[in-house]
């Protein structure tokens, strides 16, 4: 088939599982189960398809220096405007190794979950709603996947998030669950909010939202981060940062993990598929999507790498004494995520995703094994180890598939655990030549080690006390469903649909690890080979590293198998759970029983301030608005009111007299003219402009005698004229003091001085630094008709021959001198007067008086933002 | 105006002023609308002699045609002694106050008025640089072209008025009928206990959220 | 004698004082809108007048014209209101509709 097949195929991928979800939705409460079914299912296997075709055209493609890839451009969903111009933001998706494999294990194991949800939820009410739920996840995490840039990524980011809080309180009717549900949705959203701030980092630095732009011009991030005065570490860093703490909330890490656990409170395929195969696992892929990035900033990847190992034992350390199966598997998830976070923060990418990849098949083999021993007992939401035991005859199936993924899972060599761990254990110990300081790759393999311990016996002691010994609560006839009172008496067998998914799932998790075969053997590593394309490899190491590196990895690995399960075997193996009770009882075991006490950290450190904080603002809404702006208002507005009516009457002819009382002023402003004039300079001339009126007469004296030019009355409301010397009022001073504008000096004809304000000079205008400060000032010399300007104190610089010694300056009119750092134009003053009589014969008159300046007024603007100076 | 003009003003002039008089002094509102009938009339001569002959002959149509009939119809159906007042007189003082305010400015401004001086003391004859323009002043067709073609939007918006008052009119005047009123006081009912049992349900929801909150 | 715009304006002015008088002094609501009809004519009397002096256009009369039309809207809607008011309190005098007061 033609390459555009597959590249269609990328869409239908996505809208196949979206369409099952519509379906559904819309119409599968009216509609059989079965065919419910069938569409669910259906959509999710063709989808599987598609991805299988797809991956193996990809396969055989021949692709760049980037590796092969398959592109599918939609349509341009927006354009954003930056800085730096505009970024489209496209629907389009991209198949490359990496999300070629995720694509794999979403779809694959997706499809057996769906198959196994079949019969697991069948008398479930609800039973279309989940499937809903479900389809919606997938297509949403395909959309994740498959998406070519961050926004779409992030579309499927939230959708998953959002199925995810759905499907968690799927059984709303109990509080818990309901509760359970929404503490997941709201730490997802803190760690959302990192996303998207990293996201928009990226976009401004690098000014694309393309995954692979951004990959391939990561270096452009490199630049310092300006925090206001301050240069914070490189954009990189502050981006990788803030995108790793959306990892911590989707993938469950420190400080944002104790949602997971709670999650468990979903259906049992739902923990499996989204708390454990897929959608926690997509902080890694977002890591390892932008693995370029990443690898420049080596303090994020220390923050990262630190981060995962902790969670990995911290984690590891809760799972040891939980007693409820779904719990521990829900921990040793987290834990897990902790590895693989550990070897993406030590830049090893392709160990990272690798563990993903055999995580996904042995922990949803562990949790749809766990569903089935749930399902045989007839026990709800969650199983108590405590009272089960010896299911290893009651449940062959499930017993041999979940051994096989507790073997996987502890590392137990020729496992796929065992090979995914190493990797990560190699990769740890490599990262010691790629950070700054080696001591961090060692911490991290101890941790990690340490961590791999535990998972052993944890792992173990599950098995142990759920499958072997006797039946605990096979007693307690009559007495079942939880509660405390153990579970029923007889577990039955599962039908085919959900044996099947099992089986499929725990032989991958034997056989997918020989993917990646340890780098101690020297054997060909395909997994490693098919990703190193897409993505990054650390740079050379800093120091040199010891041959046995390999050794140390495969060693430490096995050493920390044996040493966990041996422990758990001598410990649990056929003995009962009372054996607990001891340890259960000292102060630490009650510390891990508590989980730390994260949770109990988080209310006192932040849910009680966001009480108090809702408190107080409740309060400042209860008191302040609702009574101070909302009651008093309205106070203030009644007793006004009430205050008004006291002048109603009803009556109407009161309002008639009052209305009379209103054309009386009225009228009276009506009996008299009211002048106003404008003037303005015009074509060196001065157009004067009465306001005209009914009746208006006018006579007007332009040159400012005193006398009127005519003294009839005309009914000429303008008058343009030329003004000469002789008919100037005064002189003005303009002075412009450029940032701040003009100001107009108007100077008095009888010769009295005007001290020129020192706020318009500017600074540094005086002559010496004594502290002698006149400012200059001006005057008119009612003999020569010329405007007098002593220098005083100030720098004065002014055309040749205007200043005698003493600094005293004689200007006409038109003459400019600068002082300070203000230019001073000397203009004349022109004043008209124009009186007005009405047709009742009432007379007032007006006056104006126009600086003959060409820049006063209106071209005040042009000249400050035209800036001729 | 020549002096047969000036004649015609005088006489249109005071029966005006004599049935403007009487519309506000007579006790019989039905005399009143009566002497409104004359004032109309009277001023409707005016118009006349101020070159306004569509206006003259709308001012008969209209006020004497529609607005006095409406009066009257409306004088006839209360009753014409009904419409009589009775009773004692409300306000003396302010109303007083009123009338003598309102007659001062009247005087003053009648008395301005008439002294009004330049410039356009004369009323300027039809010039002849005008032409055939001038003799059109206040035709059919002028005024027509004046009000159709230049304000015909608010002359649409006249329409849409006229069209309003009809149907508050028709909405204010209507009265309701003994079974009419009967029901909308049985809806009125209704209303009042459908929110009192909201009220109830209220409350009994705010206990139970008060007995069950504070988790 | 020659009659010119003084005397027009001044018969107006004394008709509108005659029309406001008349609304401050009677009770009878019908009076009443007979004396706001006197006021509307001498406005319109004022605009007709001066139309006659500019006669350049017919903006006055096109006012006056409007008038006309505005007082039959509220003639029509006054009366509706009469009739109302008899309905309620079986009188017209304005002093008894006092319902809105406070």
């Amino acid at each position: 088939m033609e390459q555009v097949f597959y590249e269609r195929a990328l869409m239908w991928i996505v809208l196949l599982p979206l369409a099952g979800a519509i379906i559904n939705g819309l119409a599968g409460r009216f509609a059989h189960k079965k065919l419910v079914g069938a569409v669910a299912v259906g959509t999710v296997a063709l989808a599987f398809v598609l991805a299988v075709l797809a991956f193996v055209h990809l396969v055989g493609m021949k692709g760049g220096d980037d590796g092969a890839r398959l592109t599918h451009h939609v349509y341009e969903w927006l354009s954003l405007g930056f800085p730096r111009g505009d970024v489209p933001v496209n629907v389009s998706f991209v198949m490359d190794s990496l999300s070629g494999v995720m694509t794999l294990v979403v779809t694959g194991i997706g499809l057996l979950i769906h198959i196994y949800s079949l019969e697991y939820m069948e008398d479930d009410p609800g039973f279309a709603r989940f499937f809903t739920y479900l389809n919606l996840f997938t297509a949403s995490m395909l959309l994740l996947v498959l998406a070519s840039n961050m926004p779409l990524m992030f579309v499927g980011w939230e959708g998953v998030g959002l199925c995810s809080y759905l499907l968690i309180g799927f059984w709303w009717e109990n509080p818990a669950y309901a509760a359970a549900g929404k503490k997941a949705f709201i730490y997802n959203r803190v760690g959302d909010f990192g996303v998207l701030i990293g996201m928009f980092l990226l976009v401004t630095t690098i000014g694309s939202f393309e995954l692979a732009d951004i990959n391939a011009n990561a270096r452009e991030a490199l630049q310092p981060f300006v925090l206001g005065r301050w240069e914070v570490a490189s954009v990189a860093t502050v981006a990788c940062l803030f995108l790793f703490l959306g990892c911590t909330g989707k993938s469950a890490q420190i400080p944002l993990f104790v949602w997971l656990p709670d999650a468990m409170a979903g259906p049992t395929p739902v923990s499996a598929l989204i708390h454990a195969a897929t959608m926690v696992t997509a902080g890694v892929y977002l890591c390892a999507r932008l693995s370029s990035l990443f690898i420049l900033s080596p303090t994020a990847m220390a923050v990262i790498a630190i981060v995962g190992a902790l969670t990995a034992l911290l984690a590891a350390s809760i799972a040891l004494v939980q007693n409820e199966i779904k719990k521990i598997l829900a921990y040793s998830t987290v834990s897990q995520l902790g590895f693989m976070f550990a070897a993406v923060g030590a830049g090893a990418f392709a160990a990272g995703i690798f563990h993903v990849f055999t995580h996904a098949f042995f922990k949803a083999c562990l949790f749809l094994g766990a569903g089935a021993v749930m399902h045989a007992v007839h026990a709800h939401g969650d199983a108590d180890i405590r009272k089960l035991g010896g299911l290893r005859k009651h449940l062959p199936t499930v017993h041999w598939t979940f051994l096989v993924s507790c073997l996987a899972i502890a590392g137990v060599p020729l496992f796929s655990g065992f090979f995914s761990k190493d990797e990560i254990l190699y990769g740890a110990l490599l990262s010691t030549g790629y950070f700054e300081s080696a001591w961090i790759g060692w911490f991290l393999f101890a941790v990690l080690a340490l961590a791999a311990t535990m998972t052993a016996f944890y792992m173990f002691r599950l098995y142990f006390l759920t499958f072997t010994g006797s039946y605990r609560s096979a007693g307690e006839e009559g007495a079942s469903h939880g509660d405390g009172h153990g579970y029923a008496p007889h577990p039955h067998r599962p039908h085919g649909r959900i044996a099947w998914p099992l089986i499929v799932l725990g032989t991958g998790a034997v056989v997918v690890g020989y993917l990646g075969l340890p780098h101690a053997l020297h054997l060909p590593n395909v997994w490693g080979h098919w990703l190193e394309t897409t993505l990054a490899a650390l740079p050379p190491a800093k120091r040199e590293l010891p041959e046995w590196l390999p050794w140390a990895a495969m060693a430490g690995g096995t050493l920390a198998m044996l040493v966990g399960i041996g422990l758990a075997w001598t410990r649990y193996k056929d003995k009962t759970p009372e054996i607990d009770e001891a340890f259960a009882g000292t102060s630490f075991g009650r510390l891990l029983m508590d989980k730390w006490r994260v949770d109990e950290l988080y209310e006192l450190l932040v849910i009680r301030p966001s009480r108090w904080m809702a408190r107080f603002a409740g309060y400042i809404d209860k008191y302040f608005v609702d009574f101070l702006l909302t009651r008093a208002t309205a106070m203030g507005v009644q007793v006004s009111g009430w205050l008004f009516t006291r002048l109603q009457s009803g009556l109407v002819f009161a309002y008639g007299v009052v209305m009379v009382a209103g054309l009386v002023v009225l009228a009276w402003w009506f009996m008299y003219p009211h002048p106003e004039v404008e003037g303005a300079v015009q074509d060196g001339g001065v157009r004067w402009v009465a306001a005209r009126g009914l009746g208006y007469e006018y006579r007007w004296d332009v040159n400012g005698d005193g006398r009127f030019d005519v003294e009839e009355w005309t009914d000429q409301h303008d008058v343009t004229t030329r003004y000469e010397e002789q008919d100037y009022v005064g002189y003005a001073l303009v002075v412009e003091t450029p940032p701040r504008g003009q100001e107009v000096l108007r100077l008095d004809p009888e010769g009295r001085t005007r001290v020129i304000p020192e706020h318009l000079l500017g600074r540094g205008w005086e002559t010496d630094a004594e502290g002698n400060r006149r400012p200059p000032a001006a005057s008119v010399d009612p003999e020569s008709g010329k405007v007098v300007l002593r220098a005083n104190d100030a720098h004065v610089r002014a055309p040749a021959g205007a200043a005698d010694e003493d600094g005293v300056l004689r200007l006409s009119a038109g003459d400019t001198v600068q002082v300070g750092a203000a230019f001073m134009r000397v203009a004349p003053v022109a004043r008209a007067t124009v009186e007005v009589r009405n047709a009742f014969g009432n007379v007032r008159p007006a006056t104006e008086e126009i600086v003959l300046d060409p820049r006063v007024g209106g071209e005040r603007q042009a000249m400050l933002i035209g800036g001729d100076r | 105006m020549g002096t047969a003009g000036d004649l015609l003003f005088l006489v249109c002039a005071g029966f005006a002023l004599g049935a403007a008089v009487a519309t506000v002094t007579l006790r019989n509102p039905l005399r009143a609308a009566v002497a409104l009938l004359v004032h109309i009339v009277a001023l409707a001569g005016l118009y006349l002699t101020l070159n306004a002959h569509l206006l003259a002959a709308l001012q008969l149509l209209v006020y004497a045609g529609a607005v006095v009939v409406l009066f009257v119809f409306v004088i006839m159906l209360i009753g014409p002694t009904a419409a009589i007042s009775r009773g004692p007189v409300k306000g003396v003082l302010i109303r007083t106050a009123g009338i003598a305010l309102m007659s001062l400015v009247t005087v003053a401004l009648a008395f301005t008025m008439i002294d009004v001086a330049a410039p356009y003391v004369a009323m300027p004859p039809c010039p002849p640089e005008m032409g055939a323009e001038c003799g059109q002043f206040g035709g059919v067709e002028a005024l027509g072209r004046a009000i159709y073609v230049d304000s015909l939007v608010p002359f649409e918006l006249v329409g849409v008025l006229l069209l309003v008052a009809i149907i508050g009119a028709i909405a204010v005047a209507r009265g309701r009928s003994a079974a009419e009123i009967a029901q909308a006081r049985k809806r009125r009912e209704e209303r009042e206990l459908e929110a009192a049992h909201e009220r109830a349900e209220e409350k009994r929801l705010a206990a139970e959220v008060a007995a069950h909150g504070g988790h | 004698m020659d009659i010119g715009l003084g005397e027009y304006l001044a018969l107006a002015s004394i008709l509108f004082g005659i029309g406001a008088v008349g609304f401050l002094t009677r009770r009878n609501v019908l009076i009443q809108l007979m004396s706001i009809e006197l006021m509307l004519n001498a406005v319109n009397v004022v605009l007709i007048a001066f139309n006659r002096y500019l006669p350049e256009n017919h903006t006055g009369q096109v006012f006056a014209f409007f008038v006309i039309a505005v007082a039959a809207a509220e003639a029509a809607v006054g009366l509706a209101i009469v009739i109302s008011l008899f309905r309620v309190k079986k009188t017209v005098q304005s002093d008894q509709a006092d319902l809105l007061k406070h």
